[in-house]
């Protein structure tokens, strides 16, 4: 790998970790005044223009705030689990291609920090990784709510994780590849995927909604029934991580999604390859609106539908969309198949 | 061979397995009064018509599914043990008193899977299949050792047997890997071609693979050292598993171990059964030969302190596993033939021993040996089969018993190796004596005549009664049984 | 470069694997034990079988060590207690058993290992992609695939059997 190469991973990694970053702050102060104007109130608006930099006094707020570690908790555990949680939280959205590749100097940047060859079960083995951040954090702590939340957490969470695989079966099967290039290539010469296999685009949209552990499958942190859930005894910094993570997976997911079953970057009827800069640009852009409708997707969700409790929950992942993520498969098979 | 065209003839275990999803189906949406018999009559159909496609299958030695598995006489042989073995426990199961109160449709479902585990492992010709049917066999008996939940003892023999079970099926696996690593292929014949070019330093490598490997074999054929999980399953178990368990498996597992240790280590490639590769510093006949001493002696003299039936039968069976480790010390076509006759003889023998014990069972629910006290006058028909078996098992003329153990040790008599061996099998015979004589003694001589008869159900009874007739059949005119044997020593190999 | 990353991972992994066994605490050993999955799937990674490795990440270590976590933390198992006298009394006869076990077992296999490595093994390049392995998985290899599904079949409908109170 030569300097420029190298230089180049170093700028898109800091530059993809700084853009998650802005976008949780903006995020948090989206959900904030877009659930207020839902609700038909206004929402934070005082700190800063409009309220933009609430999320920053947030911020501030936790950091000042005292970090207390109660007596009977598993210290090594304790201080690790954010830790878990956070790294593959950031980790994910890695893989995830934001715009066509871009030609400096004689040489392509593709504008995705890991182009690798196993590209989706990447994301996927991240996410299983992630469930131990939440089961050791509410065992850890050592007290029975955050254990009880915790347990329910990771049960959801594995449960979700195979609906999530299943629907993406039917699209590795038509694009002919894991790596996200190869779909949205296929999808740039075909249509959207999100009109060939809806099916699948639904259950992975549910599924989506569950491994974030966001409304209306948020039961884990239903504050009005398990006090927090698996982050009920952490303070200070250690909750803001969580807090974090959770909006950096609903970021990597959105832009999952979007890759999936909606084009990645790509802007229909308009081939960005060919127009060379400003068909980056254009690429960028596209991804970033689809992402941020995906976005304000996941908080109008939120105040939409009431809390599903334990048991539907795991009903619907394990006799809902299981079935129907086969039954996608199986379509998507057999229309193969009848094709070739 | 290509994948669909396999299909054709993997037909009986298709049948198997087809039958055990319409099965599981039928259990799920079937909830009237009478779901056991209508599973039990499902099984019988389905093997059945394994059956008849068994017998249909006429075809030249072959292998299907890419070299996998091996479709020949050899492991069509072990198939009808398979399927008799499996309608004799499946005609007597619904009488057998033991298991009531108990689901036994999942009973019938987990043998009809189980048997599919047997077929495979008579077929097996590549390592990653050995593993997999080894473990079907074994997971579907922890749960059938384990089906009485009530029963403590038979919690304890499921936990015990998992736990053993994975153990070995840990170290096996470990010395498949170690096989594969060192000849690069998991198919045996590659295997074997690849043995020849190992180079010197390896060879102890290759010993230890082999050794890991005998010790997942050993665990199914239950040879001493690996037979500690013997007397508490068969104790704990459902004594018609028991009885399945240790005909069944015991024969799958020798057919796997003689097809592939001899393939992969036998001289000649073919299976033409030559004498044994001699691995650096591992004289494996003596080995073989040390085990099968070891083993017919530990069975045969914890056997003698044994109160309960059960497990006196189970040592038992450790035992006649030794004597038939006894020719397989010297690996060539009349040890194989040997073996394959014992096998068929000992179906039929051990089995209507664990018959008679059920029968025993169901009338007094124990087995001890006081409650066969005076069974000679209160059941003289079932008695009488039981004299016969332990006559058969002990080797006696003019019982089948006895013409098998002659072939066993004429074996090591014409290869003229291991005299001590056959000295050490002759002496163990007569020790096996005691034992089974001890039984015969309580039915018989231990009490008075009383006027009172037991009688069980006319199926149970019938059973062993039919038993009988081969063990009494084959002690004077086995030639049809070992015309047959005979017949299915073709094995596949690569040369056809 | 390679060699480095080999030995490193080979080292956190053997350490990982000590710890899982030497530890006392029981949830301790199962976050070990994930973090030596992790060491292997870099290993896997290392021998360019990248199918496999992101698997042992998301199988091995993503689902299958949830479930140790889950039982252990259901079953409430405690660390165990540490002997009187701090330290067991035996540990010299286990450190010298164990130490003459692990260097003969390792002269064993590593001489035919490395004899092994001169001999024309053919090395198996380009196979660790998805494609080749899917490949092989369904030509050569669907037999086994199908019968390992068929095993956990029995292994499933078996638990659930043998673990339910209702007969």
């Amino acid at each position: 790998m030569d300097t420029f190469d190298l230089l180049a991973t170093i700028i898109k990694v800091v530059i993809v970790f700084v853009t998650i970053l802005v976008t949780i702050i903006i995020l948090g102060l989206a959900e904030r005044r877009v659930s207020g104007f839902m609700q038909y109130r206004l929402g934070p608006n005082r700190v800063g223009p409009w309220g933009l930099l609430q999320t920053v006094a947030d911020g501030i707020k936790f950091l000042f705030k005292e970090d207390i570690i109660p007596d009977n908790v598993n210290r090594p555990i304790y201080l690790l689990a954010p830790v878990i949680t956070m790294i593959p939280a950031f980790m994910t959205f890695a893989v995830i291609p934001f715009g066509v590749p871009l030609e400096i100097a004689g040489h392509t940047v593709k504008l995705q920090v890991a182009d690798i060859n196993i590209g989706l079960l990447y994301i996927l083995a991240l996410t299983s990784v992630g469930v131990y951040g939440l089961v050791l954090a509410g065992w850890s702590a050592g007290s029975k709510y955050p254990l009880l939340g915790g347990l329910r957490s990771s049960a959801q969470l594995i449960s979700y994780e195979l609906a999530m695989g299943l629907a993406i079966v039917g699209v590795i099967m038509v694009s002919g590849g894991l790596t996200f290039n190869e779909i949205i290539t296929h999808q740039q010469a075909t249509s959207w995927n999100f009109w060939k296999q809806p099916l699948a685009a639904l259950v992975f949209l549910v599924a989506m909604f569950a491994e974030t552990n966001r409304l209306p499958f948020d039961l884990t942190e239903a504050e009005q029934e398990l006090v927090g859930g698996y982050h009920t005894e952490y303070s200070s910094f250690k909750f803001l991580m969580f807090y974090m993570s959770e909006y950096a997976n609903v970021i990597t997911a959105s832009g999952f999604m979007v890759c999936l079953f909606f084009g990645g970057w790509d802007m229909p009827f308009i081939d960005e390859k060919a127009l060379g800069h400003w068909g980056v640009v254009l690429s960028v852009l596209a991804f970033v609106s689809k992402v941020g409708f995906f976005l304000f997707l996941y908080i109008w969700v939120r105040w939409t539908f009431p809390r599903f409790r334990y048991d539907q929950l795991m009903r619907l992942g394990w006799k809902v969309l299981l079935p129907l993520g086969l039954v996608n498969i199986f379509a998507v098979g057999l229309w193969m198949a009848l094709r070739a | 061979m290509s994948n669909i065209q396999s299909l054709t003839y993997f037909l009986p275990e298709l049948i198997l397995t087809s039958s055990a999803m319409v099965i599981i189906l039928t259990d799920v949406f079937f909830r009237g009064r009478n779901r056991n018999r209508l599973i039990w009559l499902l099984s019988l159909v389905a093997l059945g018509i394994a059956a008849i496609f068994l017998l249909l299958q006429t075809t030249p030695p072959d292998a299907i599914f890419y070299g996998a598995l091996a479709v020949d006489p050899y492991s069509r042989f072990f198939k009808w043990i398979f399927l008799l073995a499996t309608v004799v426990i499946y005609v007597v199961s619904p009488y057998s008193r033991e298991l009531d109160n108990n689901p036994r449709h999942e009973y019938y479902l987990f043998m009809l899977l189980v048997v599919f585990g047997l077929f495979l492992m008579a077929s097996a010709l590549d390592l990653i299949i050995v593993y997999l049917s080894i473990e079907i066999v074994s997971i579907g008996s922890f749960v059938l050792a384990g089906f009485l939940k009530q029963e403590r003892l038979s919690n304890e023999s499921s936990l015990k047997y998992v736990i053993y079970g994975a153990l070995s099926s840990g170290v096996m696996l470990y010395g498949l890997s170690l096989l594969f690593g060192i000849a690069g292929s998991t198919n045996v014949f590659d295997i074997q071609a690849a043995l020849s070019g190992v180079p010197d330093k390896a060879h102890l490598t290759l010993a230890v693979a082999l050794l890991l490997v005998l010790t997942g074999f050993g665990y199914k054929i239950a040879m001493v050292p690996f037979h500690f999980w013997t007397p508490d399953v068969y104790q704990g178990a459902p004594t018609t598993i028991t009885a399945y368990l240790s005909v069944a498996p015991k024969a799958a597992g020798f057919a796997l171990a003689l097809r592939i240790l001899g393939i992969t280590f036998g001289s000649s490639p073919d299976m033409n059964l030559g004498e044994w590769l001699p691995v650096e510093g591992l004289p494996f006949g003596t080995l073989i030969a040390i085990f099968s001493a070891a083993t017919m002696t530990v069975g045969n003299i914890i056997a003698i302190q044994q109160s309960s039936v059960k497990r006196l039968l189970a040592y038992s069976s450790i035992a006649h596993a030794g004597y038939m480790l006894m020719a397989a010390a010297i690996l060539n076509a009349q040890a194989v033939s040997a073996i394959m006759f014992y096998l068929a003889v000992y179906l039929f023998m051990n089995l209507g021993a664990f018959l008679v014990a059920i029968f025993i069972h169901n009338r007094y629910g124990y087995d001890e040996i006081e409650e066969w006290k005076g069974l000679g006058f209160q059941a003289p028909a079932v008695a009488v089969a039981m004299g016969i078996f332990l006559f058969s098992l002990t080797g006696l003329p003019p019982t089948a018993g006895f013409v098998g153990k002659v072939y066993l040790f004429s074996v090591l008599i014409e290869a003229q190796q291991f005299w001590w061996l056959a000295v050490l099998g002759v002496l163990n015979s007569v020790v096996s004596l005691y034992y089974y004589m001890r039984i015969l003694k309580a039915m018989f001589l231990d009490s008075e005549p009383t006027g009172e008869r037991i009688s069980g159900h006319p199926a149970l009874s019938g059973t062993i009664l039919l038993l009988m007739i081969p063990v009494l059949l084959f002690g004077v005119y086995w030639s049809p049984l070992m015309n047959l044997v005979r017949s299915s020593l073709e094995f596949f190999s690569p040369g056809m | 470069m390679t060699t480095i990353l080999f030995y490193l991972f080979s080292a956190l992994l053997l350490g990982a694997a000590l710890f899982v066994v030497l530890n006392r605490n029981p949830i301790y050993s199962v976050v070990g034990l994930v973090f030596a999955f992790m060491n292997l799937a870099a290993m896997y990674f290392l021998l360019e079988a990248y199918f496999i490795g992101v698997l042992q990440v998301l199988v091995y270590a993503g689902a299958i060590m949830v479930l140790f976590l889950f039982v252990v933390m259901l079953l409430n198992v405690q660390p165990d207690r540490p002997h009187p006298g701090l330290i067991h009394p035996d540990r010299w006869w286990f450190g010298i058993m164990a130490l003459i076990f692990v260097s003969l077992f390792l002269l064993l296999i590593g001489q035919g290992v490395r004899a092994l490595l001169t001999s024309p093994a053919e090395d198996a390049a380009g196979m660790g992609s998805v494609a080749d392995v899917g490949e092989a998985l369904f030509t050569s290899f669907l037999l086994p695939f199908e019968i390992a599904s068929l095993l956990l079949t029995v292994a499933l409908i078996g638990t659930v059997f043998l673990a339910k109170k209702k007969v």
